[in-house]
């Protein structure tokens, strides 16, 4: 257990897990007090959340535009994944690459401009924080596209597309899925950021903004908490998905 | 082993050469295949293209599959074309340069997409041959129980033994109708039991068809002798930059072709012999 590279098996690794998680919330529980919440007041702060209608109310907010930002994400790369594979539309797809180095902060404003209310403007704002990672990630997996299946492709006589077809759309299915199980984690964590700047509809973010400006630490804490376990289970239910549509895959 | 002839060429190598920049690989590159004619049999053809590793060979498989442009000389085929006449059909034969896609190629891992399964994968490939429109399960069925597979249909490539992934790349190549197979090291990494297995299907492929023509690429010489009717030796000439074919052996002419038990003869090993001295 102490060696590099000693394989364990999964129940000596839940082992681990729980008595590490155990042992960090004790020390805390311990060294808590003060301004910082021990982890039972942060539990208080949960069970009291859950059993209000608020909390349900901005969670789904939350959950909504998730799943819409994350669906248009995902249509957009895919567009501008496959496409990339035509000599024409690969700056168009480098340029959507490069993007994940602008800052969100800076093209506020210029959303505002180009959108109507609100929910539209955290609704591109989220999107403009997913694709170009999204995208990165895709297309990375085309470019490191093993030759040998282009090649199988033109031993069965295959055109062009119907190799794009065969290798990039029915072939990389799984992997996109892969990709979108991993920048999910991305779009779940902007959303409090962008619900922080339009709060006219609430939200998860919004909730938290508010307990924050009144140093409400044990539901701040409980709300990460929520989120949390909402992006691990997220996180567990894409992966179940993954293995059910593509049996095929390895991990 | 009975009488024979060689009538038409099926494929002709002439003139072929292949540089990587400065460094040239394969040069002058001469050859040609005959439709083997024996009575009373379909008889295919098998040639063998041995030499030491990093000669060239799978340089000069990539250039006969198509998949790849010599860079001097042309690779040409003959392609059968359907011609109507008043009373019926006829086949006319023509001459052209290969293409990508019109040999069968196994490569030397079997590949194989991993999302589709053996029954998907081989679907694909029989829907590529006109011959089978409208009977291509039909035809994935007698395939996979001739090269005992059939229980596998429903399983994805990871799921598969080495030698099960090789006979489903076979069969994927003989469903899409190429009268041509070529063979990328089929005997490399196969214990004896299993490389006994790969040369009967070979033999068993050679013998489907009167046209089939079936180009074996290996380092294996003693294998390659024993399947083929035509062995090719490609080798380096001294003072001279680039591989080409050293020899050309006729193993029709020795009376080596075509005979189960040729290993036990005395000519088989002479021949396996100077082969290797001219690597």
């Amino acid at each position: 257990m102490f060696k590099p590279f000693e394989k364990i098996n999964r129940q000596t690794f839940l082992i681990l897990v729980g008595s590490q998680a155990a042992v960090a919330l004790l020390m805390w529980q311990l060294t808590g007090g003060g301004l910082i919440p021990q982890p039972s007041r942060v539990l208080e702060a949960l069970a009291q959340l859950s059993a209000t209608r608020l909390f349900a109310d901005n969670l789904l907010t939350s959950l909504l535009l998730t799943g819409q930002a994350l669906f248009y994400s995902v249509v957009i790369t895919l567009l501008f994944g496959y496409v990339s594979v035509i000599p024409f539309f690969q700056p168009v797809a480098q340029f959507i690459v490069k993007c994940r180095y602008l800052t969100l902060t800076g093209l506020i404003f210029i959303f505002t401009l180009l959108t109507r209310d609100g929910g539209q403007l955290k609704l591109s704002l989220l999107l403009f924080g997913i694709v170009p990672f999204l995208t990165t990630s895709f297309l990375s997996i085309i470019v490191h596209t093993p030759e040998q299946e282009f090649e199988l492709c033109q031993t069965l006589g295959f055109n062009r597309w119907e190799s794009l077809y065969e290798v990039i759309v029915v072939g990389k299915a799984d992997q996109v899925f892969e990709v979108v199980r991993q920048n999910f984690a991305i779009a779940w964590m902007m959303i409090t950021m962008v619900e922080g700047l339009n709060m006219s509809e609430g939200g998860i973010g919004t909730l938290m903004i508010k307990y924050n400006k009144y140093n409400d630490l044990p539901h701040v804490l409980a709300l990460q908490l929520v989120i949390l376990g909402l992006g691990l289970g997220f996180d567990q239910l894409l992966g179940v998905l993954r293995r059910w549509l593509f049996p095929y895959t390895k991990h | 082993m009975g009488t024979y002839a060689k009538r038409d060429v099926l494929l002709r190598v002439d003139g072929v050469g292949l540089s990587y920049g400065e460094a040239c690989i394969l040069r002058d590159i001469h050859f040609s295949i005959r439709d083997v004619v024996r009575p009373g049999l379909q008889q295919g053809q098998v040639l063998s293209l041995v030499g030491r590793s990093g000669i060239g060979k799978t340089q000069l498989f990539r250039l006969l599959s198509g998949l790849q442009s010599p860079d001097t000389g042309t690779i040409a085929i003959r392609e059968r074309v359907p011609v109507e006449k008043g009373d019926g059909s006829i086949e006319m034969y023509r001459e052209r340069k290969v293409q990508a896609g019109d040999m069968g190629v196994i490569f030397q891992n079997y590949y194989q997409f991993g999302w589709r399964t053996v029954r998907q994968s081989l679907l694909l490939a029989a829907r590529r041959n006109k011959a089978l429109a409208g009977k291509e399960e039909d035809a994935i069925r007698q395939y996979t129980q001739r090269f005992d597979i059939a229980d596998v249909l429903h399983r994805y490539p990871g799921q598969l033994s080495g030698g099960q992934q090789q006979r489903v790349s076979i069969i994927q190549q003989l469903l899409k109708g190429s009268d041509f197979l070529l063979l990328d090291e089929p005997f490399s990494g196969l214990d004896v039991c299993v490389l006994d297995k790969v040369v009967e299907l070979l033999l068993q492929v050679s013998l489907s068809d009167e046209l089939k023509t079936l180009i074996v690429v290996s380092h294996d010489i003693a294998t390659a002798v024993a399947i083929s009717d035509t062995v090719l030796v490609l080798g380096r000439e001294a003072g001279r930059e680039g591989s080409t074919i050293v020899s050309e052996i006729d193993l029709m002419e020795r009376g080596l072709a075509w005979q189960q038990e040729v290993r036990q003869e005395k000519a088989f090993m002479e021949t396996v012999q100077e082969i290797k001295e001219c690597l």
